[in-house]
């Protein structure tokens, strides 16, 4: 497969998942990827989140179809999981809440009939994981988004695009990255 | 100009045809300076008509009656020169260009130069080892090296001389550390240790690898049809001699063709890689990873119980992963032998082969493994080889950093 190259999973706290509502395809067939733009200039095909799943329901009416939330220091995941995402579903289906899980997704968006910009995750993939590599994601997904914050300050297209959207205030996500960090440390 | 319509007037009078200076120079002109034709190509274009105006063939013109003077070898240096040449064809190489007939190595007591010979030129093709008459060949440059094309206006004859070829083999090539190959096309001699066997998919292969020595470590390829009958095993240390250096995709290996020989030896080799240290998270474990079954004769991983090179063959049991770590930033696949699988997956061979026996199935291996890898974070380290780390350490990561912590803490209230 000449030419392919696996998208990166984004690493992006809860809370700015759910402020995010920029969607866009890279290329105009129907195989370019999509993404979804967040407001400190990520560009997101693929995520991988740890956080804790606290409550499952399956929502499905024929089949099978999976709704979970998996928290993060910031707030909450929305993640569905159907006939589509065999791996993920079943591991849904037989796991207790709650309990850390990785994930690896894809970003999806969903428009209200209010017109506001939802967004959930469809998982990869699902695995049961435990608290010391939640904490560690949480420093990793820390670190990532200072950098994004960073760069938010320079002139590059990614940092000029999500503050024309968003006015991104960097204020505000600082202050998320810090209270993620500092419940770190409120465990130890 | 002048030289070259002097030049074109005598060989055409030396055909019996007188043509004015002022016809060739007029023609030449435009093409030079009005269509800013290059000097050698615009030559060629008004010797062409004129051969044409006057029914003369191209042989008779280029390949001349009487003598014909012969090129050596190590006096082509100059792209876009027609010449003959008196050669022996010391290798024909793999060709897998349908637009190329052959392409191969010519030689001479002066030196060697690739030769190649296109499909649409339909001649006679040449055979190893013989010496050949090669009548308007084209000297070409390409990627900095000195070649030569055989066309539609090319003659080869096969001639009963000897031609004595400057050796290339024993003495030429130096013996040289791995950390020093630096360039393509070298002739060396290589004392190294096979420090992996590949999987080998291509059928003009016959074995690649990585062999490394107390430097550093390189690929190589010993082609199907170099015919060396060692067989490289893994651990063990050679001697390869004739070996050529060459650069694909940006990086260097050595290949062994049919002038190449290997030795077993008994030098013990230390083979010094040099390791990249990846922290990241495991994503995926792709297929092919977990419990798999390798053909005894060649190590290949079977595809649905049959090896590529010797079709159904009863397997040998092996672990291995292939995953795939990504840092938020970049993804890297991993390789992970048997050794390092079962100390990560704490799941032993044995364990596998019972499992797979008890499941009816050798993917229940994968899946076990997957569940208890993926999703982590991990820190690696091996030698990086084409698109993976061969990873010979590896460690679940499970302190927080405080350290960074802070650092972070720090940086987050300054923003």
């Amino acid at each position: 497969m000449a030419g392919y190259t696996r998208e990166v999973a984004k690493r992006l706290f809860s809370q700015e998942f759910r402020e995010s509502n920029l969607t866009f395809k890279d290329g105009d067939d129907q195989y370019s990827p999509q993404y979804l733009f967040t407001p400190t200039g990520a560009k997101v095909n693929r995520m991988f989140i740890v956080g804790t799943l606290t409550e499952k329901e399956d929502i499905g009416s024929d089949s099978e179809y999976w709704r979970g939330r998996v928290s993060d220091p910031t707030g909450s995941f929305f993640i569905y999981a159907g006939q589509y995402q065999p791996e993920a579903a079943q591991v849904l289906a037989e796991c207790d809440t709650p309990e850390f899980v990785a994930i690896i997704g894809k970003p999806s968006t969903y428009t209200t009939p209010e017109g506001d910009i939802r967004t959930s995750i469809r998982p990869e993939s699902m695995y049961i994981v435990d608290g010391e590599t939640r904490d560690l994601w949480v420093l990793d997904t820390a670190k990532a988004t200072l950098e994004r914050l960073k760069n938010l300050s320079t002139s590059h297209p990614d940092a000029l695009k999500a503050k024309e959207h968003y006015k991104t205030d960097t204020k505000h996500y600082a202050s998320m990255v810090l209270k993620a960090l500092r419940s770190l440390k409120e465990e130890y | 100009m002048n030289v070259i319509v002097a030049d074109i007037r005598t060989k055409f009078q030396e055909l019996g045809v007188d043509i004015p200076a002022e016809k060739i120079e007029e023609r030449l002109e435009k093409l030079i300076v009005k269509f800013k034709v290059p000097q050698e190509e615009a030559k060629r274009s008004v010797v062409n008509f004129f051969l044409k105006e006057y029914s003369i063939s191209k042989d008779k013109f280029y390949g001349g009656q009487g003598e014909t003077t012969f090129s050596k070898v190590a006096d082509i240096s100059e792209d876009g020169k027609w010449v003959n040449l008196k050669v022996k064809v010391v290798q024909i190489w793999e060709n897998t260009h349908e637009s190329i007939s052959q392409v191969g190595l010519l030689a001479d007591e002066t030196g060697t130069i690739k030769f190649i010979a296109w499909a649409a030129a339909e001649l006679p093709t040449v055979e190893e080892g013989r010496s050949y008459i090669f009548k308007n060949v084209v000297s070409s440059e390409w990627n900095g090296k000195m070649e030569v094309t055989l066309n539609k206006s090319s003659s080869i004859e096969e001639t009963a001389d000897d031609i004595h070829v400057q050796s290339k083999s024993k003495g030429v090539a130096s013996l040289v550390k791995v950390a020093d190959i630096s360039e393509d096309g070298r002739w060396v001699d290589l004392k190294g240790k096979i420090v992996q066997l590949w999987e080998n998919t291509n059928e003009s292969i016959s074995q690649v690898g990585l062999i490394g020595d107390e430097t550093s470590s390189i690929k190589f390829i010993k082609w199907a049809s170099a015919e060396i009958p060692v067989d490289l095993v893994e651990g063990n240390n050679y001697l390869l001699r004739n070996a050529v250096t060459s650069e694909w995709n940006g990086k260097l290996e050595i290949t062994l063709n049919k002038s190449s020989s290997i030795e077993e030896i008994s030098d013990e080799i230390e083979v010094n890689t040099r390791d990249t240290v990846i922290t990241a998270a495991m994503v995926d474990i792709q297929s092919g990873s977990g419990l798999i079954k390798r053909c005894p004769q060649c190590n290949r991983s079977l595809t649905k119980g049959a090896c590529a090179e010797h079709g159904k063959v009863d397997g040998v049991y092996d672990l291995r992963l292939k995953a795939v770590l990504d840092t938020g930033t970049i993804t890297q696949d991993v390789l992970l032998k048997r050794e390092v699988t079962e100390e990560i997956s704490g799941i032993t061979l044995e364990d596998a082969i019972a499992m797979a026996a008890d499941a009816l199935d050798q993917g229940v291996v994968l899946e076990a493994m997957k569940q208890k890898l993926v999703g982590k974070y991990y820190k690696v380290s091996g030698p990086r080889v084409d698109r993976y780390v061969l990873v010979e350490s590896i460690e679940k990561e499970s302190i927080l950093d405080h350290k960074l912590l802070e650092e972070l803490i720090n940086e987050a209230e300054v923003i």
